[in-house]
Order: structure tokens, then sequence, then C-alpha cells
């Protein structure tokens, strides 16, 4: 019976992990999207560096950016609408893996922006197009858990009754105090 | 009515009353998950429509105030008369936040000069050290020189932001420049040589190098009204960049 309770004892830590995951994921959005949100023009700038978007688009997606980044920051920090938040999140950054990728392909030299600046390296700096990607893209891995095993502990969804019963887990959670 | 019967109504009626009870849930969870989804939604709104109404250029006013070209190459755009508060602007024509502050900004500068409410005085530097930035910045800086007429040079100054290339390649090249000079409006027969020549790149550099020294400065663009450096979050909200200069007229 020990591999059946081990097994059980993996499965109860799932949703602490998701709850870890929610955090770091949560915390590096609000911390990316508030370094930015009293900056605006230096977030558009930041998206036109890449030259990626038509100007049009540059604009609205600049100023977007941080105010989306922190709303779907706190949903994932409290659990609310976690599955849906993370997915946003974790399409977040497989776009920002994509950008940074294609700035990297196409010999650009900027900074990411991903915190903040205008996107311009200060002089002497070198780009960090591959920590940044690694960064993000376990952030995209992050979210992807997220998804799968939502919504973990200390979520708004569960006394919401939002967590969604149709995932087995949930059952066997439920019967905790049983078991 | 036999047992059996009655009985099986009672389980139907559980059963049903289960149903209904699910039913319930299920609706409430909807309600639940539609109103967060749309608080959600109207914070990102709400951002959005404060970001977007603090970044609004101004419209077109009067016309623009008169324009002087100075010996050194900087500009000054000033009502007869008007000797302060004096608004500096230190910009380079190939850095991309510069362009932007023409974009949400630009207007204001023209509309406080026109109402003869500051002096606005350009300077156009080159800060950048490392090529093709700086061929691009010192050709363009060295052009705008080679503009005659006040106006003219304002215009051909927001062409060069408008245009500005990326900073991944050559860009401001002579031909580009040249046309760019007759859009704005440039009849001057000696234009085409200063461009191409290049006659002013040094007077360029050397300016640069003055006013970056004298001025202290910490990047482009930067803002200074009565030698006071304001603060971008200001210089790029043109109401409260108007409210600045209004402020130190007073």
């Amino acid at each position: 019976m020990n591999a059946s309770q081990a097994s059980h004892t993996a499965r109860s830590a799932i949703p602490w992990v998701t709850t870890v995951a929610r955090l770091v994921l949560g915390g590096v959005l609000i911390a990316a999207g508030g370094l930015k949100i009293g900056n605006p023009a230096d977030s558009v700038v930041a998206v036109r560096a890449y030259e990626l978007l038509p100007e049009p688009l540059v604009t609205t997606v600049g100023y977007a950016l941080p105010i989306v980044e922190v709303v779907v920051g706190v949903l994932l920090i409290v659990g609310l609408m976690t599955r849906v938040a993370a997915v946003v999140a974790a399409l977040l950054m497989l776009a920002f893996v994509f950008g940074i990728a294609w700035a990297w392909a196409n010999g650009l030299r900027i900074d990411c922006g991903c915190f903040g600046g205008g996107g311009q390296l200060g002089a002497g700096q070198e780009p960090t197009y591959l920590l940044d990607i690694v960064r993000d893209f376990g952030l995209v891995l992050l979210g992807a858990w997220v998804v799968r095993f939502p919504p973990g502990r200390f979520a708004l969804d569960r006394p919401l009754g939002l967590a969604g019963a149709e995932h087995p887990l949930d059952d066997e959670e439920n019967s905790d105090g049983q078991g | 009515m036999g047992k059996a019967e009655r009985s099986k109504t009672a389980r139907e009626k559980i059963r049903e009353q289960q149903a209904a009870e699910r039913a319930r849930e299920q609706r409430k969870k909807v309600v639940t998950y539609v109103t967060a989804g749309a608080v959600a939604i109207a914070a990102i709104g709400a951002g959005m429509w404060y970001t977007m109404s603090r970044s609004q250029s101004e419209q077109a006013g009067a016309d623009l105030a008169p324009v002087t070209i100075q010996a050194d190459g900087s500009v000054i755009m000033a009502k007869d008369g008007v000797t302060k508060p004096v608004v500096d602007i230190y910009e380079d024509f190939q850095c991309p936040a510069c362009k932007e502050l023409e974009r949400v900004s630009g207007q204001t500068f023209k509309n406080l000069a026109a109402e003869g409410l500051a002096k606005v005085v350009y300077h156009p530097i080159t800060i950048f050290g490392q090529e093709p930035t700086k061929g691009n910045s010192v050709r363009a800086g060295a052009a705008a020189r080679c503009v005659p007429d006040g106006k003219q040079w304002v215009a051909f100054h927001d062409l060069l932001f408008e245009n500005q290339p990326s900073e991944t390649v050559e860009g401001f090249k002579t031909d580009q420049l040249i046309e760019w000079g007759k859009e704005a409006g440039v009849t001057d027969p000696g234009f085409e040589t200063c461009v191409t020549s290049q006659k002013h790149a040094q007077a360029q550099l050397d300016y640069s190098d003055k006013i970056n020294k004298r001025e202290n400065l910490e990047g482009t663009p930067t803002v200074k009204v009565d030698g006071q450096m304001i603060d971008n979050s200001v210089v790029f909200t043109p109401k409260d960049l108007r409210d600045t200069v209004t402020e130190a007229a007073k």
C-alpha cells in the first residue's frame, strides 16, 4: 500500500503546487505591469522597439499591456477565474517569448522592456534574449500547470463555487477530512 | 395508491429537488462567473480609458508662433515679446522616446508658444555614440541646420520624427532628407548641396557635445522649464505639461 500512499501524497501536493505557480506567475505579472503602468509612453516605445506590430496597434498594445498584466496578475493571486486567468497569462508569456525570439532573429538590439523602460539598451549594455526567453517560457509552463490543475489552495474560486467539480481531484480534496 | 407507487413518487420528488438544486447552483455559478469577468474587463477598460485620455494629444490651435533659427542650431519658437517661461526641449531625431514625445506632446509645445504662454527652444542634439544610430542622427541634425526658414524648420523637424528609421539600419539618407525638406516647403537652392555635403555635421557634433556638458543631460528627451528638469511622467501627459508651464508663467 506504500505506493498508493505515495501517490496519494503526490496528488494532495498538486493543489499546493498550483498555489505556488499562481503566486509566482501572478507576482511577476503584477511587478511587470506595475513598473510600466506609471509610464505608458515608455510602454508604447518598448512595444514599438520590437518592430513587430503596425503603428496603430503599437499604441493600443502599449497602453493596454501594463493594465492587462496587473489585472490578470491580481486574478491569479486571489484565485478568481483561475483557469481563464491562467490561459490569458500563459498566452501573454508565449507572445513575449515569440516577440523576444523575433527581435533576436531579426538582429534587433533591444532591452525586452519586460519590467518597464523604453526597450532601449543602455550604453555598453548587451541584449539578454536567451535569459528573457527562458524566464518567460518557464512562466508559460507555470501557466499551463494552473490551467491543468485549477484552482489550488487559497483560491476565491472555491468559496464562490467556481472551482468546477468536473475534476476528480476536487472530489478527493473534498473528502480529505474523512480520509 | 399502492405503497410501492407512493415511495416511487417520493423518490422522484427527491430526484426532482436535487435536479432543481443542481440547476440553481449552475445558474449561481454562471452569474458569479459573468460578474467576475465583467468586473475584470471593466477594470481593464477603465484603465485603458484613463491612460489614453491622459496621453491624448492636444488639437492644433492657432498658427505657429514665430520661429527663429539661432546661429548655434537651436531654434526658438515664441510670440513676439514672450521671454518666459523658457521651455527647453533636448531631443535627438533618432531617439524613439523623442519620437513618442513629439507624437504625444509635440502639439502642446506648439500651442503653448502660439498662445504666448511660453518661449519654446528646440535643441536637436546627437546622443548616440554607435553606428548606425550615430550616423543617422548626425545626418538628420546636419540637414535640419540647412533649413533657412523657421516655419519650414518646424515642418522638417516633424517629418523627421514621423519618418524615424529603425535603430538597426542606416536611415535618414541624404536623398530622403532632401525629399522631406521639399515636403516641408524648403525652396532654398543651396539646401540640396548643404544636405548632401553634410556641411554642418561637425557643427551638430560640437553643439551636442557642448549641450551635453552644459546641461548634464541624462538622456533624451529632456525637457526643462526655466532650467528645471521636468519629470517624464509630466512631459508625456499633455495636460500636466500645460499646467506645469502655465504655473511657471505666474
